[in-house]
């Protein structure tokens, strides 16, 4: 038998101006399961809570209806004390006759009587109240960090430093990602590779580090505190522990005319190779596809040019398992490639802009590799046609971004950043060169970045047109841009030797298998969603899954880097305890009713719902049924509201305490 | 109202049919290929027939195949008759109706696909309600659902037995007595609900005859906290029916054997086509004779119809 | 203002957005009628709609759901699911006879205040001006089967036996 309390708050007056108190007080008295019912001045105040305690034990209470603010308000403060008195918290709830009630009417009597009404739901809604505990989750202290580019290097770096395990991931033979492909970066102009390797270098070289390149996440198991995951470590060709990277193997291989991926196709690479000279680890891979001795079984040459051996041609990939209790997802971006539509996307193609057909128009990244002193021209700017110095450079904006006619809507963010840059960079490098940018609108939020552009425009002497290019076509060595000027309201035609596109920031292309494999969520562009766009940015609605950089949505450097290590510090902070706790407002399967249809699991939106086989004791399978997982269960009921048989019920919400509140009505 | 009806199908046609399964059920159950065969047996009075599991080559000559071949077996394969079922691999006579609610059961992780033998029946239709066991199948006789079948060549089958021979254009009943039903004003239609449920006397018979009413414990059943009310009076029927349909919504394959079953005549298969045709026309959902992932009511598009929102 | 009918008007809200709303109402000290009682969910997706037939069984004269804007979900979709539950389910009510104006749903986010104190106050108003809702009322009050056991249908079938 319930015996609940209720306790009604005058607030000073807020409540008992419009609601009389002492007649919710005696309405609640009399009501089935009270034991005890009065009313406080400040129910929140030292001696309101002290009666409350108070109460608890001369009335032998068993639950609390404190009926005052709103639970948004005070809820946390009552549970405490109830449980200062014995109580479970849980066991408590408020009655909101205060935000719900005087302050929204006016009339003492409908206000008394409204008070009284949500007084008796509540208390009907603790008569059906269960004691719930705690749940705790054991975390292993270890992170998985997937992607090494500048937003995986920071968090792993920033991880590892804080004194935890972490395992990074890299699909490439090396770290860097894109930012290793940089030339120099806005807004300082500083040299990319110069702040990037140092950093690679840390993370391939830190103690709590464990570096996989040239791998990919095969599978992942688990929940927050507690995944398994599966790294595919791809045959390698070079055993990694006895390559010294002395780089006699590149120097031996025949095959030197392959087109280098990293330099966008631009410079040649070996069959056997590291991308690019600073690569980490600095042990290289060989390109099975051109590489003779696979090929022909002749040649073999590096192996026998190789001091320690390290070459072993009969490698296999290699499955390796690793427990953690954290994943950072930082596989950043891919551009937009301009000349065909990609595979089973919605996007369209810009054919009409040449690229992958006029050899002199290429992209911004392409544009980095030229302009980049260790790229293929040694940092000169010479077109790829004919290797000539181009005299005129002109760059076009938002190819592909903010285009809802082509399927992009969103806006690439770094574009108008990094098309200043290159007009700057192209007019260091090129003192009688001109600039010209086709651009929509310059967009440069960020410190330093209006200056950044302004000095472009008016001392580097890039000539920019507000507007869109309208047709590209080559003529002569010439490729011809044809657009309009908006501002001035005239067409114009440029000869240029040189066309730059900056074209838009996509998710990787296979972005979406990751995620179903990771169990997160991603938008119609195939980017990672975020838990809440404004207070959860870093972290996925998936538990224990954190997102860092480009794969998120466009980001530059810095913002790149702030995230990644604010992902590092959800991480750690999931790591400063030994066990998770969490509210207990988790849904649970009632086994012997569920039949297994797994609605609730196609309905959740935390993936917290598995599979559980019941067997007999000879361990014959008798039925299949769903089971909650309450480290990841996010309390939303949305399984219990679709299930047909009510198999599953949302801890805090049973329906036995919303019908009888209904009943009650 | 004495009309003119045409026969549907010769006998030769349910001949064909019948045989054909029988041949499939001998050699199944003799090279072993399944377990058991879920098909129909000839009822004691003639015409009718009635559900059975055949575990013996030798008895698949019991097989038949009429037009009062109504009942979707698919039951068979869930919940009903549990105890009879020999385990493994089972074949079940299918209906394209049926189907659609193996499919149903495919997609609710109820039945295995690889557990399941498919003897699809290029069906010509079955005979409605009224018609006697005597009786041909005609385009009088035939049931309402068949009037308006989508499905008459049970694809994504193991087998198929039998061709449908050509048939004439049929009105659509149901539908015309949905259009009329959603002509009516709320108060016209609530009275019309009113007469059917007030009459219902909660013998489940629908719930039990529906393959997708496989639930361990009804929600209708529950006591604590009692859902609906229990005992066939007015309110709890109206409530057991509006659950009912909810629950099917989105689900329901359209066999229409609440219909049948129900001793009342409560036309229950409005409701069902009801909520399939609001599915179809929010979602695009429409009960096909593939499994699907999800269904309209377990998934959600960012851009679904709020326009009822404020 | 004296009315002859005040209508009881059940509202069905999420905790994190609507519930929050009709909070700022009450901290911005905006007015609404009195006749509304709040449950409070974790999210929509919690809501079954055998809730708002229980409710309308109850007495309950017009019925609100409230939640979080699409997107702004706690838990990211629990309002999706809600969505297309209610969507479905409001076309069933409506076919079974259920005068659609006494159910309404709204997205009332923490920070409309002002758009819960609208949507409480136009639904209150409106279900007032229809009148009580009595159709299940009525249901209530019926103890008995009430088929006609002596319809001539039934006789005729009844001597055939």
């Amino acid at each position: 038998m319930s015996r609940i309390g209720v306790f009604v708050c005058h607030c000073g007056e807020n409540i008992s101006r419009t609601v009389d108190v002492e007649r919710v007080a005696a309405y609640a008295a009399q009501l089935p399961g009270v034991a005890y019912a009065t009313d406080y001045k400040y129910m929140c105040s030292d001696p309101g809570q002290n009666l409350l305690k108070k109460a608890v034990a001369e009335h032998q209470l068993t639950g609390i209806v404190v009926a005052a603010c709103s639970p948004r308000m005070h809820e946390k403060t009552f549970r405490k004390a109830a449980q200062a008195a014995g109580l479970n918290p849980f066991m408590c709830d408020m009655a909101n006759i205060r935000e719900h009630c005087s302050w929204v009417h006016e009339n003492r009597d409908e206000a008394t009587a409204k008070a009284s009404d949500i007084v008796r739901l509540m208390v009907e809604r603790v008569k059906r109240g269960k004691v719930l505990e705690p749940i705790t989750v054991p975390v292993t202290k270890r992170s998985l960090v997937i992607g090494g580019g500048i937003a995986g290097i920071q968090a792993a770096l920033d991880i590892a430093d804080a004194g935890h395990q972490v395992v990074l991931v890299e699909r490439e033979p090396s770290i860097g990602g894109h930012m290793a492909q940089l030339s120099e970066t806005f807004p300082t102009l500083d040299c990319s590779q110069c702040i990037m390797t140092p950093k690679m270098v840390d993370a391939a070289n830190h103690p709590n580090i464990t570096l996989y390149s040239w791998s990919e996440i095969e599978s992942i198991d688990g929940y927050i505190g507690n995944f398994s995951v599966t790294i595919r470590r791809k045959a390698r060709s070079v055993d990694e522990d006895k390559c010294t990277g002395c780089g006699v193997c590149m120097a031996k291989c025949p095959q030197k005319k392959i087109p280098n991926v990293f330099d966008r196709n631009l410079g040649l690479r070996t069959a056997i190779y590291v991308p690019f000279p600073q690569a980490v680890p600095n042990t290289p891979v060989i390109d099975r596809e051109h590489c003779l001795k696979f090929k022909t079984g002749k040649c073999g040459l590096c192996a026998k040019a190789c001091g320690p051996q390290a070459i072993d041609f009969e490698q296999q990939d290699q499955l390796v398992t690793e427990p953690v209790g954290a994943i950072v997802v930082a596989t950043g971006f891919d551009l937009y490639s301009i000349d065909r539509k990609p595979e089973g996307s919605s996007i369209e193609g810009y054919g009409e802009f040449g690229y992958g057909t006029i050899p002199d128009v290429i992209d911004g990244l392409t544009f980095e590799r030229l302009a980049s002193a260790s790229g293929p021209t040694g940092g000169k700017i010479l077109r790829p046609s004919d290797g000539k110095e181009p005299k005129q450079v002109v760059f076009i904006q938002c190819v592909g971004s903010r285009a809802r006619e082509k399927g992009i809507s969103y806006c690439s963010k770094i574009c108008c950043m990094y098309t200043a840059k290159h007009t700057m960079l192209y007019h260091h490098k090129v003192h009688d060169g001109r600039a010209y940018v086709f651009y929509m609108d310059a967009r440069t939020p960020g410190k330093c970045y209006d200056e950044f552009w302004r000095r472009a425009v008016e001392e580097e002497e890039a000539v920019y047109i507000r507007g869109m290019v309208s047709r590209l076509y080559q003529r002569g060595d010439k490729v011809v841009v044809m657009g309009s000027d908006t501002l001035v309201g005239v067409q114009v035609e440029i000869e240029a030797d040189l066309v730059v596109l900056a074209t838009a920031v996509q998710a990787q292309p296979n972005a979406d298998s990751l995620a179903q494999k990771l169990g997160i969520s991603y938008d119609k562009y195939n980017f990672y969603s975020e838990a809440h766009a404004k207070l959860r940015p870093v972290e996925c609605a998936t538990a224990g899954i954190y997102l860092a950089g480009a794969c998120q949505g466009p980001k530059d450097i810095p913002d790149t880097v702030s995230q990644a290590s604010a992902a590092a510090a959800k991480v750690m902070t999931l790591f400063a305890k030994d066990q998770l706790e969490r509210e207990p407002i988790v849904a649970r399967v009632n086994e012997r009713n569920c039949v297994g249809c797994f609605a609730c699991r196609k309905v959740c939106p935390y993936g917290a719902i598995e599979e559980k086989e019941i067997r007999d004791r000879q361990g014959n399978l008798i039925r299949t049924v769903a089971h909650v997982n309450p480290g990841v269960c996010g309390g939303c009921g949305t399984c219990q509201a679709t299930c047909p048989s009510k198999s599953v019920e949302l801890d805090g919400y049973t329906d036995e305490q919303i019908v009888a509140m209904i009943e009650a009505l | 109202m004495q009309q003119n009806h045409t026969q549907l199908a010769d006998d030769s046609y349910f001949a064909a049919v019948t045989n054909a399964i029988r041949t499939e059920t001998t050699k199944l159950l003799s090279e072993g290929t399944v377990a058991a065969v879920i098909g129909y047996q000839a009822g004691t009075r003639a015409g009718t027939v009635i559900p059975t599991i055949i575990t013996d080559a030798a008895k698949a000559g019991d097989l038949v195949f009429s037009p009062g071949c109504v009942n979707n077996l698919a039951l068979y394969l869930t919940k009903a008759k549990k105890e009879v079922r020999p385990a493994g691999k089972v074949a079940i006579i299918a209906k394209g109706c049926d189907m659609r609610a193996l499919a149903g059961l495919l997609g609710e992780s109820q039945l295995k696909r690889e557990e399941l033998h498919i003897i699809g029946v290029a069906c010509v239709g079955v005979k409605g309600a009224g018609a006697g066991s005597g009786e041909a199948l005609t385009t009088g006789t035939i049931a309402r659902k068949c009037r308006e079948c989508t499905v008459r060549a049970p694809e994504g089958a193991d087998v198929v037995v039998g061709a449908v021979p050509p048939l004439p254009e049929f009105s659509p009943v149901e539908a015309e007595e949905l259009a009329r039903l959603e002509a009516m004003t709320p108060a016209e239609r609530w009275a019309f609900w009113k007469g059917h449920f007030s009459r219902c006397i909660r013998c489940m018979a629908c719930r039990q005859v529906c393959p997708f009413c496989y639930c361990e414990q009804c929600l209708c059943d529950r006591n604590r906290p009692q859902a609906l009310e229990t005992t066939p009076r007015p309110a709890g029927n109206m409530a057991w029916h509006i659950v009912r349909a909810m629950h099917l919504a989105g689900r329901c394959a359209g066999c229409t054997e609440c219909e049948r079953a129900c001793p009342m005549d409560i036309p229950l298969n409005l409701l069902n086509r009801k909520m399939a045709r609001e599915l179809k026309t929010l979602y695009d959902f429409e009960a096909g004779l593939v499994p699907v992932e999800k269904g309209p009511l377990t998934e959600y598009r960012e851009e679904d119809d709020q326009s009822f929102i404020k | 203002m004296e009315h002859d009918f005040e209508p009881k008007i059940v509202a069905f809200v999420c905790t994190w957005c609507t519930y929050a709303g009709a909070d700022l109402a009450g901290t911005s000290r905006m007015q609404y009628p009195s006749n509304v009682r709040v449950l409070k969910f974790p999210c929509t997706g919690r809501i079954d709609p055998v809730f708002i037939l229980r409710a309308f069984q109850k007495g309950t004269d017009g019925v609100l759901v409230s939640g979080c804007h699409p997107g702004d979900c706690h838990y990211m979709a629990g309002n999706f699911h809600a969505r297309r539950r209610f969507a479905a389910f409001r076309q069933l009510l409506e076919f079974i006879g259920v005068d659609l104006n006494r159910l309404q749903f709204s997205w009332v986010s923490a920070a409309e205040g002002g758009k819960w104190v609208e949507v409480v106050t136009e639904l209150t108003e409106r279900v007032r001006a229809m009148g009580p809702m009595v159709e299940f009322k009525e249901l209530e009050m019926e103890e008995h089967w009430s088929g006609k056991l002596d319809s001539p249908e039934l006789k005729e079938a009844y001597q055939n036996i």
